[in-house]
C-alpha cells in the first residue's frame, strides 16, 4: 500500500467559482473518493490542481474511473521528481520514447521562482535533450502530436498524455433531481447532461409487465448502471405501472391515452421527488420528436408535475442526442429491441395538440383513487 | 411447467444424455488418430453413423455429422459459392421458399452479395409452396432449389416430393443438374420419410428437436452429390465438415434416434389426437384464428406437432409472458429470430396481415406431451385471454 502512482487532475468551471470554490472542490474530492470505491488513495488539492495518489496496482482502475468523474476537465498519469534539471531531462526523454508521433512540444511552468531556469529556458533545455536522444522527432509549437508538461513547484511534476474528463460540475453540488428514465436513447442523455451540471440524478422507470417484457426492465437497469458510473450515489425507482395503465385504457378516450399516461407518470414521479427531497424532474423530451412532445402536450404534462421539469434535450436534434449517447456509452444498450410500451396502449391517432382545459378535465375525471400514491409508495428501489 | 415449445427445442431425454458421459472416458481419443484408441473411437463413430442411416433408410456414407440444422443448411447454401466461382461464367441462380428457416433464408440472401441471383418463392395463402411456381422460377442458370419440408412456423408439410419431381424433370429436359435441398429439421422423427423416396439430394437434421443434445445434427447427402465444405480443415466427415467429431453428442443423437424413429407412426397418431383437442377448442373460441385457416379441414397436410394461432389484438409476446407466469411455455415466432419484423417474415410471405401476425403464437408439442398438458393449456389460455381482453377493453 504505497501510494506510488500519481494522477494530476485539472478542473474547469470550478475555478470560476469565487467564494464557493471550496464547496465545489470538496464535493469533487468526495466524489472522486466515492467513485474510486474505497481503494487506498490520498488527495491533495493545491495550486489549482488535484493530486491523486493511489497504489500502482490500482492505476488502470483509477484511469478508467477518472474519465467518468464529473467536474474533471482533464487528468494525466504524472511523475513527481526532484528539481534537479538532469533528472528532469532524463525523465522527459523516457516519456518521449513512449509517446507516438513525431511532432512534440514542451510546456513548462515555474511556480517556484527560486528555480534557476525560467519557464522558457526549461522548455528549451528539455526540448534539446529530447531531440538529442531521439533525433527523428521535431518540435512543433502549433500542432504537436504530444506535449510534455513540466511544473516546477515544491517538487517537479511532469506529465504527458492528458486525457479528457467529462467536464461540468461535480455531481450533487447543484442539488438532487429525478429522471424519468425509459429504455430509449433520449432519457439517459438527458440524465447525463443534468448530472454534468452538478445535479445528483436519480431515476424512475414505469414498468408495465406483462405488457412489456422483463428484458425491457433489464435494459433500463443496465442504462441506469451506466449513468451511475458518473454519479457516486444514484437510486433507480421501479414503478409497477400496469394497474394505472389499464385503468387509463379502460376509462379514457383512446386518443388521450398517451398523454394521460404521461401525466400520471409525472404525478407519481412528483410524489417520489417530494418524498425524497428531489428538487426537480428531468425528462428526455425533445420538441416535436413524437406526438406527446408538442408544446401543447408538454404544457399539459408540465401542469401535472408540481415541481420544476427540466428538459435538457428540448432544442436538440436526434443526431446530436445520438452522438452524446454514443459518447457516454448508453447508445448500444438503448437500441436493444425491448419496447417499453405495448401496442395495446398506443392509440392509432394520438392527440397531438390538446386543449389544456379539456385534457386537464379528462385527467381530473379519471377515477384512479389512490393508485398513483400507492404506485409511488410501492416502488422497488435499486441503489448503485 | 407445461412445455409447448418443442419446435424450438425438445425436452431432453436426460437418461439417454447421461449415457453419453460414459463415452468420454471410453472413447476419449481423436477418431482421426492412427493409434488403436483413435481407431476405436473412429469405429464407434461409424457405428453411430450406420445406426442412424439404417433408421433413416439411407447408406451410411450419406450421413455427415454437423453441429445442427443451421450448420447443415449453411454447408449446402454456401457450397454454391465455390461452384459459382469455379464452374459458371454466368452468375448462378438459387431458389428458396419464403418459408425457410433463418439459417437458409439469411445465408441464401447473403449469396447475393457475391453476385449470385436468389429468387424467393412465396407460399400461397394456404401456407404451401406450389410446384408450379417453383417451375416458373427455374432458369438456365439455376443450380440449387431449397424448400423446407415442414414449416417451423405453421407446421405445413410442403409438397417436397412433387417439387423435387418438377425440378428433376426440368433438369432432364435441359440437361442440367439442379440440386434439391430440404431443411428436414422439423420433420425428422416427426413424420415418416425416406430421403430417396422424397427425391431430394440433401437434407438437414437436428438432434435437439427430438430429445437429443444441442450442438449435434446431420446432413444427408445423396451418393454422387458433390458438396463443397463450408470451411477448411482436416478430412473428417469426408472433408465436408472438418473438425474433431463430437463423439459423445453423436452417440446421444444415435441413442435418441433409436428411441424415436421406430415410434414415428405411434407418436404421430398421439400428436394428432392432441392437436385435434387444441384445434377443436380454438375453433370454438371467439376471436381465435388458426393460421392458415385451411388446416382445420386439411389436417393431413400439416404436422400435428406444430400449430400457429392468433388471438388479435392481444400481442403474441404479451400472451407468451402471461402464460409463462401460469407455468406454460409457448412461443411467438421462430426462436432463432430476435427482431420483431423479421420474426413475422414467414407469416407476411403468406399474406397474413400485420395485426394477425403480431398477435400470433406458436404451440408445438413433442412425444412426451400429454392430454392432461393440453387440457390444462387450453383452460389457462381461455382464462388468460378473457382477463387480457377484459382489462384492455378489447
Amino acid at each position: 500500500m504505497r501510494l506510488d502512482c500519481l494522477f494530476l487532475i485539472k478542473y474547469g468551471e470550478i475555478a470560476l467559482k469565487g467564494g464557493n470554490r471550496k464547496f465545489f472542490l470538496n464535493r469533487l474530492k468526495s466524489n472522486i473518493k466515492n467513485q474510486l470505491k474505497g481503494i487506498h488513495s490520498k488527495i491533495i488539492i493545491k495550486w489549482g490542481r488535484i493530486y491523486l495518489y493511489v497504489d500502482a496496482q490500482d492505476e488502470k482502475f483509477t484511469d478508467m474511473t477518472l474519465g467518468r468523474v464529473l467536474g474533471i476537465i482533464s487528468y494525466s498519469r504524472a511523475l513527481r521528481i526532484s528539481k534537479n534539471i538532469e533528472e528532469i531531462k532524463k525523465t522527459a526523454v523516457n516519456i518521449a520514447r513512449e509517446n507516438k508521433g513525431l511532432n512534440f512540444k514542451i510546456e513548462a511552468r515555474r511556480q517556484d521562482k527560486t528555480f534557476q531556469y525560467n519557464s522558457y529556458n526549461i522548455a528549451c533545455i528539455v526540448g534539446e535533450e529530447v531531440l538529442k536522444n531521439i533525433p527523428r522527432l521535431k518540435v512543433n509549437l502549433y500542432n504537436p502530436d504530444w506535449v510534455i508538461n513540466i511544473e516546477i513547484r515544491e517538487q517537479t511534476y511532469i506529465y504527458s498524455k492528458e486525457k479528457k474528463g467529462p467536464g461540468g460540475l461535480p455531481a450533487g453540488c447543484s442539488g438532487k433531481g429525478l429522471l424519468l428514465l425509459s429504455g430509449g436513447i433520449d432519457s439517459p442523455v438527458a440524465g447525463y447532461l443534468m448530472a454534468r451540471r452538478g445535479l445528483a440524478v436519480n431515476s424512475v422507470y414505469f414498468h408495465t409487465y406483462p405488457y412489456t417484457s422483463e428484458k425491457a426492465l433489464e435494459k433500463v437497469k443496465d442504462l441506469h448502471k451506466i449513468l451511475s458510473g458518473y454519479l457516486p450515489y444514484s437510486k433507480l425507482f421501479i414503478i409497477n405501472f400496469t394497474e394505472v395503465q389499464l385503468e387509463i385504457k379502460k376509462q379514457a378516450n383512446p386518443n388521450e391515452i398517451t398523454l394521460l399516461s404521461r401525466a400520471c407518470m409525472m404525478k407519481i414521479a412528483s410524489i417520489i421527488a417530494q418524498n425524497n427531497n428531489f428538487s426537480c424532474l428531468i425528462t428526455g423530451e425533445s420538441l416535436g420528436q413524437v406526438a406527446s412532445q408538442t408544446i401543447e402536450s408538454l404544457s399539459f404534462t408540465n401542469s401535472q408535475a408540481g415541481l420544476s421539469v427540466i428538459r435538457p434535450l428540448i432544442g436538440m436534434d436526434k443526431e446530436e442526442i445520438i452522438l452524446i449517447a454514443k459518447k457516454i456509452g448508453t447508445f448500444d444498450t438503448s437500441i436493444q429491441p425491448f419496447a417499453d410500451c405495448c401496442t395495446i396502449f398506443a392509440p392509432e391517432h394520438p392527440l397531438i395538440r390538446p386543449e389544456l382545459g379539456q385534457i386537464t378535465e379528462s385527467f381530473n375525471s379519471l377515477k384512479i383513487g389512490n393508485k398513483l400514491p400507492d404506485a409511488a409508495e410501492n416502488a422497488e428501489i435499486i441503489s448503485y | 411447467m407445461i412445455y409447448l415449445d418443442w419446435a424450438a427445442s425438445s425436452l431432453p431425454d436426460i437418461n439417454l444424455l447421461k449415457q453419453s458421459g460414459n463415452i468420454y472416458s471410453k472413447y476419449y481419443a481423436n477418431p482421426s488418430a492412427v493409434h488403436r484408441e483413435g481407431q476405436n473411437a473412429f469405429d464407434f463413430l461409424n457405428k453411430c453413423r450406420k445406426n442412424i442411416s439404417e433408421l433413416l433408410g439411407c447408406k451410411d456414407n450419406e450421413i455427415i455429422f454437423t453441429s445442427g440444422g443451421t450448420e447443415s443448411n449453411n454447408i449446402i447454401i454456401n457450397s454454391v459459392l465455390k461452384k459459382a466461382v469455379k464452374k459458371y461464367s454466368k452468375p448462378p441462380h438459387v431458389i428458396i421458399s419464403g418459408l425457410e428457416h433463418a439459417s437458409v433464408y439469411n445465408s441464401a440472401k447473403a449469396l447475393s452479395d457475391f453476385g449470385i441471383e436468389v429468387s424467393i418463392v412465396n407460399p400461397l395463402k394456404s401456407g404451401f409452396i406450389s410446384p408450379e411456381t417453383v417451375r416458373e422460377n427455374l432458369k438456365e442458370n439455376t443450380i440449387l432449389v431449397s424448400v423446407i419440408l415442414i414449416s417451423n412456423e405453421t407446421g405445413a408439410v410442403q409438397p417436397v416430393k412433387e417439387i423435387s419431381e418438377t425440378v428433376k424433370e426440368y433438369s432432364r429436359n435441359t440437361g442440367r443438374n439442379i440440386r434439391f435441398h430440404t431443411d428436414a429439421v422439423q420433420a425428422f422423427g416427426k413424420i415418416y420419410f425416406k430421403p430417396d423416396e422424397l427425391g431430394i439430394d440433401t437434407a438437414s437434421f437436428s438432434a435437439h428437436k427430438i430429445g437429443g443434445p444441442r450442438g449435434v445434427g446431420a446432413l444427408y447427402i445423396k451418393n454422387g452429390c458433390n458438396i463443397n465444405p463450408l470451411y477448411c480443415g482436416g478430412n473428417q466427415e469426408m472433408g465436408i465438415r472438418p473438425g474433431t467429431e463430437n463423439l459423445p453428442g453423436i452417440y446421444s443423437f444415435s441413442l435418441v434416434c433409436n428411441d424415436i424413429l421406430p415410434l414415428v407412426h405411434d407418436n404421430h397418431q398421439k400428436a394428432k389426437k392432441l392437436m385435434n383437442i387444441i384445434t377443436e377448442e380454438l375453433t370454438s373460441m371467439d376471436r381465435a384464428e388458426i393460421i392458415p385457416y385451411g388446416r382445420i379441414t386439411e389436417t393431413e397436410k400439416f404436422s400435428p406437432y406444430i400449430l400457429k394461432a392468433s388471438f388479435p389484438p392481444v400481442p403474441g409476446e404479451v400472451l407468451v409472458r402471461v402464460l409463462q407466469d401460469r407455468g406454460i411455455c409457448i412461443s411467438t415466432g421462430s426462436a432463432c429470430v430476435s427482431r420483431k419484423k423479421n420474426r413475422q417474415r414467414i407469416l407476411f410471405s403468406m399474406g397474413i396481415d400485420e395485426t394477425t401476425a403480431y398477435s400470433s403464437v406458436r404451440i408445438s408439442t413433442g412425444h412426451s406431451t400429454t392430454e392432461e398438458d393440453i387440457y390444462k393449456f387450453v383452460k389457462i389460455l381461455k382464462e388468460e385471454l378473457y382477463v387480457l381482453r377484459k382489462v384492455t377493453g378489447k
